[in-house]
């Protein structure tokens, strides 16, 4: 039985579709059939934060697999975002794929993503989507903290932890990192403006080094210029490709239920704007498939977001995380957490 | 009633066209402050308020600033002492020491910075900013103050030394205040130029305007308070092109055919000759030897992966476009400065002042503002050619100098006479003016496509999908901290940046001679 939601959403897809046909066949028309007018778009243009190496090969395996030409324009998630922000209904984009939740929010804000069929939200677990079918989580990153196991005996168990004395100068973070930014705005909803206010201050009272980037913080504690740092789990696993060796570099967690724990998701969204949802829907349908998702988590050591995956190799599995629940759609809030770091002098 | 005469009829036509051209440029060159403008509308004034008096607003002010001022320093002393070193010493290897000196020129600031950082992890901070946007903005000032050096006239030299002054005073009373105004020229360049860089400040930490407008829109999509961070910048560059204006000073210009060459050698005593001669090797070695060594290095490390196809094609690419940038931008330039030479009108005048402020700005700001400006227009939004005029844009501050100077140069006589003997104001720009003035405007086309070719948060937003050029692959791999695939195309970028740089260092050719004066 479907559910009357459902109903209603098969019933306004299946409008839109109708909709969306009939002003392509009219504009075909119009236009003296210069283009194709077939249903199925043969091709996608797609807005890609996810880095080339990672995703060229799953997006080069849809190519071949549905003879849907793909034309990826590569950037930064939250450049990206701006550049849709600023294009409005004028984007060439079909899809957007991002690093991160808060940029697919700040687009779905601004009015600018299409509905997401059920089907697929349907098939991820409801707190890695956005609740109004605007977009879905692809895959999971943990937020974790890197430390050197010769040099940490003793691990944090809590975020809090970070202002201890015994890691006085001995951690990095990451303050303009989007990565660094969710986690303070989790943090702020979670527990209010001025208990974050609280923690930055004696964090950055315990000298933390600053770094731009995650990575940048795992290769200072394989170098030794620092000891631990807070970053998301998949960076240990990058340095040590992009070094072509192992590092020691470890992952590890905080106490469970701890906000330091946090998962964050890529994610993919249909634009608005788009006249091939159809195929943009056949491409998450490809990325959300239990073969793609078991790459993923092999080839970019990522966690998959559906159920009965496991997790990557040495790493724990993401239901044992037992990360707090975090409302993945409020990240887009970033201009309180932007007014607080700078208030405290992190920005 | 008295029948214009066909000659002053062409003149007006040709003064209008000018004009016409002149009034499109300054169109096109104010939509990133437009956009700014536009965007800042939208902030309510308490909010405006509350941006501006945060003591973080403050310390962006200060830090830009105080690195403007540092470099700006450090380039004009280096570049000027380098210059003079070279220039009036006897120096064999002469050529090769200004190749050598010019050549860091071809390096991009985000190269400099990851390859500083890979041999000292530790290298961060205002004072490591300020020595890669040193290395990076040296050269400027060296080839400006050559040109203008090669410019003086020996007889006034000679004239000096007869009326007993010394060598110092010759340098300080004949020689500084005919090359002053090149220098203050390049000076502004430079500084606009520090404004600009985003590769060094965000990589090394230090949160300059470029830095926080670029982290305002990463971190919250907050394009309101980064467009006000903009526009506060261009307030800021324009006070500067006005104070730099106000300072340029009237030069004596007169010259006889003689010029000074070897013969004002400053030093000839082997003692101080082999310092200046260290001087300028270890800074050379510092600032190429650094980057060489990381890069291929780096790339040794991952030789079998390099591949060949896509090297080819991003260097196809980035050489197309940035040609295409240099030539738009040169196409400009032209109607500007003949413009603003033959009517000296206030709104060609300001038309170059606009040009010179939207050198000033990040190109994420430029990038937002053509996406804004063109995403309605399908056929143009994310094609080459917009690419290209975006880099014209952006780097035609660089041209319009030379382009002026070296049309301002083209004897009037030699004009007139081609009017009289019945040749429109046209023809005469064709055959008569722009072959003298080729080599400076040469000296232009050369500087935009060095700048192009290593441009990078523009191209992200505004090159056709799909379409790579050398700085994309740089940025593709160094994002994921592949440094070893991201070698290969540097070390390209720098070779193919290397041949504009190195024909500009080239000391014994007319080209320099004549256009430098604004580099």
């Amino acid at each position: 039985m479907m559910s009357r939601l459902e109903r209603q959403t098969v019933q306004s897809k299946r409008f839109s579709t109708l909709l969306i046909a009939t002003l392509a066949v009219g504009a075909s028309l119009l236009a003296g059939c210069s283009g194709d007018s077939s249903t199925e778009a043969s091709e996608l243009t797609i807005y890609s934060g996810r880095s080339e190496t990672f995703i060229a090969p799953f997006l080069a395996e849809f190519e071949a697999e549905s003879g849907i030409k793909l034309n990826v324009r590569y950037g930064d998630s939250a450049e990206l975002a701006a550049q849709i922000l600023e294009e409005g209904e004028n984007s060439p984009a079909d899809l957007f794929l991002s690093q991160d939740a808060g940029a697919l929010g700040a687009v779905a804000e601004a009015g600018l993503l299409l509905d997401l069929p059920q089907s697929i939200m349907a098939s991820v677990p409801a707190r890695f989507t956005s609740a109004d079918s605007k977009w879905v989580g692809i895959t999971g990153r943990a937020r974790v903290f890197a430390y050197s196991p010769d040099r940490v005996s003793q691990l944090p168990t809590s975020y809090l932890d970070m202002s201890d004395p015994i890691y006085k100068g001995r951690f990095g973070i990451a303050p303009t990192n989007s990565s660094f930014q969710a986690f303070v705005t989790a943090l702020r909803l979670a527990e209010g403006e001025s208990a974050t206010e609280t923690w930055l201050r004696s964090i950055i009272a315990n000298q933390p080094k600053y770094y731009e980037k995650n990575s940048m913080i795992v290769e200072a504690i394989e170098n030794g210029e620092i000891d631990l740092g807070l970053v998301n789990h998949y960076y240990i696993f990058e340095v040590a490709k992009a070094l072509g060796r192992e590092i020691s570099v470890k992952d590890g967690f905080f106490a469970d239920g701890d906000l330091g724990n946090m998962i964050n998701v890529s994610g993919a969204a249909i634009l608005a704007s788009s006249k091939r949802g159809d195929a943009a829907t056949r491409l998450i349908e490809y990325l959300l498939r239990t073969s793609t998702q078991e790459r993923f988590v092999a080839e970019t050591k990522e966690y998959s977001l559906l159920e009965g995956i496991a997790a990557p190799t040495g790493l724990p599995a993401l239901s044992e995380i037992a990360a707090p629940s975090v409302d993945l759609n409020a990240l887009r809030d970033l201009k309180a957490t932007q007014e607080l770091l700078i208030k405290v002098g992190l920005l | 009633m008295e029948r214009p005469n066909p000659t002053e009829q062409k003149r007006t036509r040709a003064h209008l066209g000018g004009f016409t051209l002149t009034a499109l440029l300054l169109a096109l060159a104010s939509i990133p402050s437009l956009y700014l403008i536009l965007r800042v509308r939208s902030i309510s004034s308490d909010e405006l308020v509350a941006i501006l008096a945060r003591p973080k607003t403050v310390e962006i002010i200060l830090n830009t600033f105080t690195l403007a001022i540092v470099v700006a320093t450090l380039s004009v002393v280096i570049g000027t002492l380098f210059a003079s070193l070279i220039f009036s010493s006897n120096f064999r290897s002469r050529g090769i020491l200004l190749a050598l000196s010019a050549l860091p020129l071809a390096i991009p600031s985000y190269v400099f910075t990851y390859c500083w950082i890979a041999i000292w992890p530790s290298f961060r901070g205002f004072w490591a900013a300020a020595l890669v946007l040193t290395f990076s903005t040296m050269p400027y000032i060296l080839l400006a103050a050559f040109a203008a050096l090669r410019r003086i006239d020996k007889v006034q030299v000679d004239v000096a030394r007869s009326l007993g002054c010394n060598r110092f005073q010759v340098f300080t009373r004949v020689i500084l205040p005919q090359i002053r105004n090149s220098i203050a020229a390049s000076t502004l360049l430079v500084i606009l130029y520090v404004f600009s860089d985003f590769g060094a400040v965000s990589l090394l930490g230090v949160d300059t305007f470029t830095r926080a407008i670029q982290n305002l829109y990463r971190a919250s999509f907050d394009r309101q308070s980064a467009a006000l961070l903009g526009l506060i910048l261009v307030l800021f560059a324009a006070i500067l092109i006005f104070a730099e204006e106000r300072m340029q000073r009237r030069t004596i210009n007169a010259r006889s055919t003689a010029r000074i060459k070897e013969e004002i050698a400053l030093i000839t005593k082997k003692a101080p000759k082999a310092l200046a001669f260290a001087a300028i090797i270890a800074y050379s070695l510092l600032a190429l030897a650094v980057p060489a060594y990381v890069l291929i290095t780096r790339m040794a490390g991952n030789f079998q992966g390099i591949d060949l196809a896509s090297l080819a094609t991003a260097t196809f690419n980035t050489v197309l476009v940035a040609t295409l940038g240099a030539t738009i931008a040169i196409l400009f330039a032209l109607p500007l400065a003949w413009t603003i030479i033959s009517t000296r009108s206030r709104f060609a005048l300001a038309t170059e002042k606009v040009v010179l402020i939207t050198h000033a700005l990040p190109g994420v700001v430029l990038g937002l503002s053509l996406v804004a400006f063109s995403s309605r227009i399908p056929w143009l939004y994310q094609s080459i050619a917009l690419l290209a005029f975006a880099y014209a844009l952006l780097f035609l501050a660089k041209g319009v100098g030379a382009t002026r100077t070296s049309i301002e140069r083209v004897p009037h006589g030699l004009k007139e006479v081609a009017t009289t003997l019945g040749v429109s104001p046209l023809e005469t720009m064709r055959r008569v003016t722009i072959p003298l003035a080729a080599p400076g405007i040469g000296v232009g086309f050369l500087l935009i496509l060095l700048t192009a070719m290593k441009e990078l948060p523009a191209t992200l937003m505004l090159r056709p999908t799909g379409f790579d050029t050398l700085a994309i692959e740089i940025w593709s791999a160094a994002s994921i901290n592949r440094f070893n695939e991201a070698a290969p195309y540097a070390l390209l970028l720098i070779l193919i940046a290397a041949i504009p740089t190195f024909i500009l260092s080239r000391p014994d050719r007319q080209f320099q001679d004549e256009g430098g004066r604004q580099l």
